[in-house]
């Protein structure tokens, strides 16, 4: 296939202060500790250069992660273990969200195979972003593949990142194709004023009645006002997990859902219980949903208020501004590791005579 | 039309925390002048960009609960509740200065405000602040202790003994890390192997938070959750605010160790008083004016408390011998 | 002529010196490179006061940041040094020996002996001393007394550039642990000090001054409010001999019984706590040793028994004072036999 770069080459995107929020104080939620993602993203190395992949193009942070990862290479490599030759994208790091525009722009233009997403619902929404305007401005769509950094996140699966690793090698060194390795996804956008403001979300955009962005992830739920889904899974965790145990909605089946949520006993329907944050069972006051057919713009209600999205309160609205949310399908594309195993294993992909060993 | 406060606190409470930050940072930008007039004798080092989580924090506290300092303490002082004038005096090594002129900037303290001190020895709050929320836990009033300690103080052996020590009796303290990037001139990322604050907590069973620090709703925010999950006898925690240092380490450091436009960028889009300032003007209900307002009743108060220092009298030798026991 | 260098130019020249003679001396604390990790300047302080600016343009290897972790980086330095290596480790201020005291007093003072002298720790900790620098309780005192307590250790404080170069090497080269203090407030003293390398050994005292009617001993800051004190003594015809120590702990007390044999009179000036310190121990050794030729009873200058005080009036009172070493003097020969 004539898309794929020669040599193949992937780019890593690991945020390092994802987790870190205020989760863990009020419910216990997990986290996890710079030295075990950069034991991933070394798993996920050895991986890729066992796979066939040359050149990893990696986002900078100052975090720890690189710092950490470049000390343990050193010592790796002074054991002769062997990783594809790593480059970090020539940037200043802000420690802001801006530093994953940036890189996932960087690697876009540069042309990697497939992009390895190290973070939460955030960061996974950040480089989707990103993608989705290089796209519409005319760049190569890049598939992501997903590493979870914790147990809270809805979008990224939880899975052994070697396996992941293992499909995007397939992918990116053709063994497979993208009819065979690429899953579509939905999202959701978010428009103020018809487009004044804009921007996605990947799985939940939420409105609540609190006005501020504070300390972002939102968890409180006393003013919540509705829930918008791109798909709504009984078994993850977070404000989609409502929508979940409402009326189950796949990540590939057509169209998303809306809630309407309210306390007030004269629009509550009734009441549902769900996991919205790790260890957090919250009772919800439902007093509607519906199903939300792609491409129609649905408005929000609400005179004034915060959108957050996957998650993050990022967007404070005011009482003369018109917020609308749409979902769109076939927005971005990401490595599907269960059906790229799968083909692996159908077609032998990994079973070889023993003279190639090499 | 009747603006709604969208804000968790009400709006007399914001234009308190407002004017507080203010205070906290003309105080500072007085003394940068000041000391470089040659007014001002000593080390003394400013907490000019940090604002916003002196005020978060302690926006949260009563005079019963504690919190350790450190040598970038004045921003704790103000937030607590201690006498401006009385700190200026200090600062000015004034009789009727909050030490009597005995300790300076780098020893300011106030115990009835529940301010234990600035600390000229990196870490040293950490235990101190365990024993304070150790007497905290007896009186049983539900009053807590905050340990204040730097990005460079974090790697102190004090702090992580603290941390393990809370973690084993289960005290209500919160381990607040100022990480503003540098220890004197070096950066965190050198001296630092695992670069997480909440990482660190976690290996001593501490659940830990990072937070904007820049943004008052963030850290006012967290700090609400850690500080009630104490108080209610959840035990330690960690609270790692993010922020930017305005002024050099101490007065009289030229800062080559930032990069290029560095501190330009800082001031231009870090600076946590403009930030609230505009998401109060924003959400309209507060007015550009009545902030106006405050920063020039601050820049009297200011004014004032410097004329009170400069007017104030010396220490004699009758009070060099006093006060180093209680007797003798 | 030889040139004249500050105090501070002294101290860096012999790190430099050591370092360039000698792979195996390294030089490690907080800042004393600065910049480290950073996007900015390397080298970009040198010490807190940039006493070691530019050493490591020269000795990269051999200079080091560390962390703000001084019981691990002191007690590296120490442990360094009982594995070959002649680390020069640096406190920035005395007063935080607090943080690490565990490592020198009971590690590095003590492996010589308990091992049954099959240790050897060569380690320097360099850090400032003393007082007038308006820094307050915690950045100004004059611990040398508890250093020279403990045996094992042996504890210079140097008065001038000359003595500083030539006994920091002499500290480098010595097999002990050796605390080498350095008072703030000389960094900017100049004198004549030699361009190469050359060391000045422990425990022998300098006589800075001749005189036949009073001696006075001390170290460091004060014997230049003793030079003082005796320039006015002078116009009253009295001819004060002055010790500058130079090493605490050994201490050249051969000297002292000379001098007072000679003069009859003893005033000891310290910047140290009154209790226990310095001027005590002299005063109680020449009461044994020459209780015969004292002609007067023993003065001594000292500070009040307080820590020190931030308010500059304060401190100025704090920290003995010329005048007061010669109403001292004046004192011992009005009280004469
Ligand atoms: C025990 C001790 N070691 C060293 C110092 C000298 N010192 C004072 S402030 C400072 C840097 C502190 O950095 P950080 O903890 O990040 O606080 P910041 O100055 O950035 O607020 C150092 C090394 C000290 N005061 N105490
Ligand atoms: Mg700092």
């Amino acid at each position: 296939m004539s898309d794929i770069q020669t040599p193949p080459c992937v780019g890593i995107i690991a945020n390092p202060v994802s987790a870190r929020d205020i989760r863990r104080i009020i419910a216990n939620a997990s986290n996890l500790q710079t030295s075990e993602r950069v034991s991933i993203l070394l798993r996920v190395l050895t991986t890729l250069a066992a796979s066939g992949v040359e050149r990893v193009l990696m986002m900078p942070d100052k975090g720890g992660i690189s710092a950490m990862l470049l000390r343990s290479l050193k010592r790796e490599r002074s054991q002769n273990h062997q990783f594809p030759e790593l480059e970090f994208v020539d940037m200043s790091v802000t420690s802001t969200v801006n530093d994953t525009f940036f890189a996932a722009r960087s690697m876009q233009q540069a042309g990697v195979n497939a992009i390895i997403v190290l973070g939460g619902d955030g960061t996974h929404r950040a480089v989707v972003r990103e993608l989705m305007l290089g796209t519409q401005a005319g760049k190569k769509a890049v598939p992501i593949a997903g590493l979870s950094t914790g147990t809270n996140n809805a979008f990224p699966e939880m899975r052994e990142p070697t396996i992941t690793a293992l499909a995007v090698g397939l992918y990116a060194t053709q063994r497979l194709k993208g009819t065979q390795a690429l899953a579509q996804n939905k999202v959701l956008e978010v428009s103020i004023d018809q487009g004044q403001r804009r921007d996605i979300a990947i799985v939940d955009a939420i409105i609540s009645r609190d006005r501020f962005i504070g300390a972002r992830a939102i968890w409180k739920t006393d003013n919540l006002e509705a829930a918008y889904l791109t798909f709504a899974d009984p078994q993850v965790i977070g404000l989609s997990a409502i929508g979940g145990l409402l009326e189950p909605v796949g990540r590939t089946e057509t169209g998303g859902l809306t809630i309407s949520i309210s306390d007030d006993p004269g629009r509550c329907k009734f009441r549902l219980k769900a996991p919205i944050a790790p260890g957090m069972i919250a009772d919800i006051g439902i007093a509607g949903f519906e199903r939300m057919p792609a491409g129609q713009p649905f408005s929000v209600a609400l005179e004034a208020g915060v959108i957050a999205l996957d998650g993050e309160r990022e967007m404070p609205f005011d009482t003369h501004e018109q917020v609308s949310i749409t979902l769109h399908e076939n927005a971005f594309q990401t490595i599907d590791v269960t059906r790229c195993m799968q083909v692996a294993a159908r077609e032998g992909l990994y079973i070889h005579q023993p003279s190639r060993l090499s | 039309m009747q603006v709604q406060n969208p804000f968790p606190l009400s709006r007399d409470e914001l234009l308190t925390v407002y004017r507080q930050m203010r205070t906290i940072r003309e105080f500072e930008e007085r003394l940068h002048i000041d000391f470089g007039r040659g007014d001002i004798p000593g080390f003394v080092h400013l907490y000019a960009g940090e604002e916003a989580t002196a005020a978060g924090i302690m926006h949260h506290l009563n005079d019963g609960d504690r919190i350790a300092s450190t040598h970038r303490g004045h921003g704790h002082c103000i937030a607590k509740g201690v006498d401006v004038v009385g700190m200026m005096k200090e600062i000015y090594g004034k009789k009727g200065g909050s030490c009597n002129g005995k300790g300076g900037s780098m020893h300011i303290a106030d115990l009835s405000r529940g301010m234990m001190g600035a600390n000229g020895i990196l870490g040293a709050g950490g235990p101190l602040i365990c024993g304070a929320a150790l007497a905290a836990k007896y009186r049983n009033k539900g009053e807590v202790g905050i340990c204040f300690f730097g990005d460079g103080a974090s790697n102190q052996g004090t702090i992580l003994e603290s941390m393990n020590l809370a973690g084993v009796w289960n005290l209500p303290v919160i381990f607040v890390v100022e990480n503003n990037g540098y220890a004197e001139s070096t950066s965190r990322d050198y001296g630092t192997a695992v670069d997480s604050y909440v990482d660190r907590a976690a290996g001593f069973g501490l659940p830990g938070v990072t937070v904007d620090g820049t943004d008052f709703f963030a850290v006012h925010e967290a700090a609400g959750a850690v500080i009630k999950r104490a108080r209610e006898g959840g035990g330690p925690s960690l609270l790692e605010c993010k922020m930017v240092r305005y002024f050099g380490h101490f007065e009289g450091d030229a800062q080559t160790y930032r990069a290029p436009g560095e501190l330009d960028d800082i001031r231009a889009n870090h600076n946590c008083l403009k930030i609230l300032g505009d998401q109060l003007t924003a959400a309209g209900i507060i007015s550009q004016s009545e902030l106006t307002k405050i920063d020039e009743e601050v820049m009297v108060l200011i004014e004032h408390s410097v004329k009170e220092a400069k007017a104030a009298p010396f220490p004699t030798l009758a009070d060099l011998t006093t006060d180093v026991y209680i007797n003798y | 002529m030889a040139r004249k260098i500050s105090m501070k130019q002294a101290v860096n020249e012999a790190l430099d010196q050591a370092m360039a003679a000698d792979p195996t001396v390294i030089c490690m604390g907080e800042d004393i490179v600065g910049g480290a990790g950073g996007n900015g300047e390397m080298d970009a302080w040198g010490g807190v006061l940039g006493v070691t600016k530019g050493l490591y343009a020269k000795h990269p290897k051999q200079m080091m940041d560390t962390p703000l972790s001084e019981s691990a980086y002191i007690g590296a330095a120490i442990g360094a040094a009982a594995c070959g290596m002649r680390p020069v480790a640096e406190l920035m201020f005395i007063d935080f020996m607090g943080v690490c005291f565990d490592q020198i007093f009971n590690q590095a003072a003590k492996f010589k002996y308990m091992f049954g002298g099959k240790a050897e720790t060569p380690v320097v900790i360099r850090c400032m001393v003393g007082a007038g620098f308006r820094a307050a309780a915690q950045h100004s005192q004059m611990l040398t007394p508890l250093f020279a307590h403990i045996p094992g250790l042996k504890v210079v404080c140097p008065s001038n550039a000359y003595d500083t170069k030539g006994l920091l090497i002499q500290s480098i080269r010595d097999n002990d642990p050796v605390i080498f203090c350095e008072h703030k407030n000389l960094y900017a003293h100049e004198c004549e000090v030699p361009e190469a390398s050359y060391t000045i050994p422990f425990g022998e005292a300098n006589i800075v001054r001749e005189g036949k009617h009073c001696t006075i001993v001390t170290y460091g800051l004060m014997v230049h409010r003793s030079l003082d004190a005796a320039a006015v003594l002078a116009k009253e015809g009295v001819e004060v001999e002055i010790v500058d120590l130079r090493t605490l702990s050994p201490l050249d007390m051969d000297t002292v019984l000379e001098s007072v044999t000679k003069t009859g009179r003893l005033v000891c000036v310290d910047e140290a706590s009154p209790r226990c310190n310095i001027a005590t121990d002299i005063s109680a050794q020449v009461c044994m040793h020459a209780f015969g030729a004292l002609k007067a009873q023993i003065e001594m200058v000292t500070p009040p028994h307080t820590p020190v005080p931030f308010s500059p009036v304060l401190e100025d009172m704090y920290i003995p004072s010329a005048a007061q070493i010669a109403t001292a003097v004046r004192k011992t020969i009005k009280g004469s036999k």
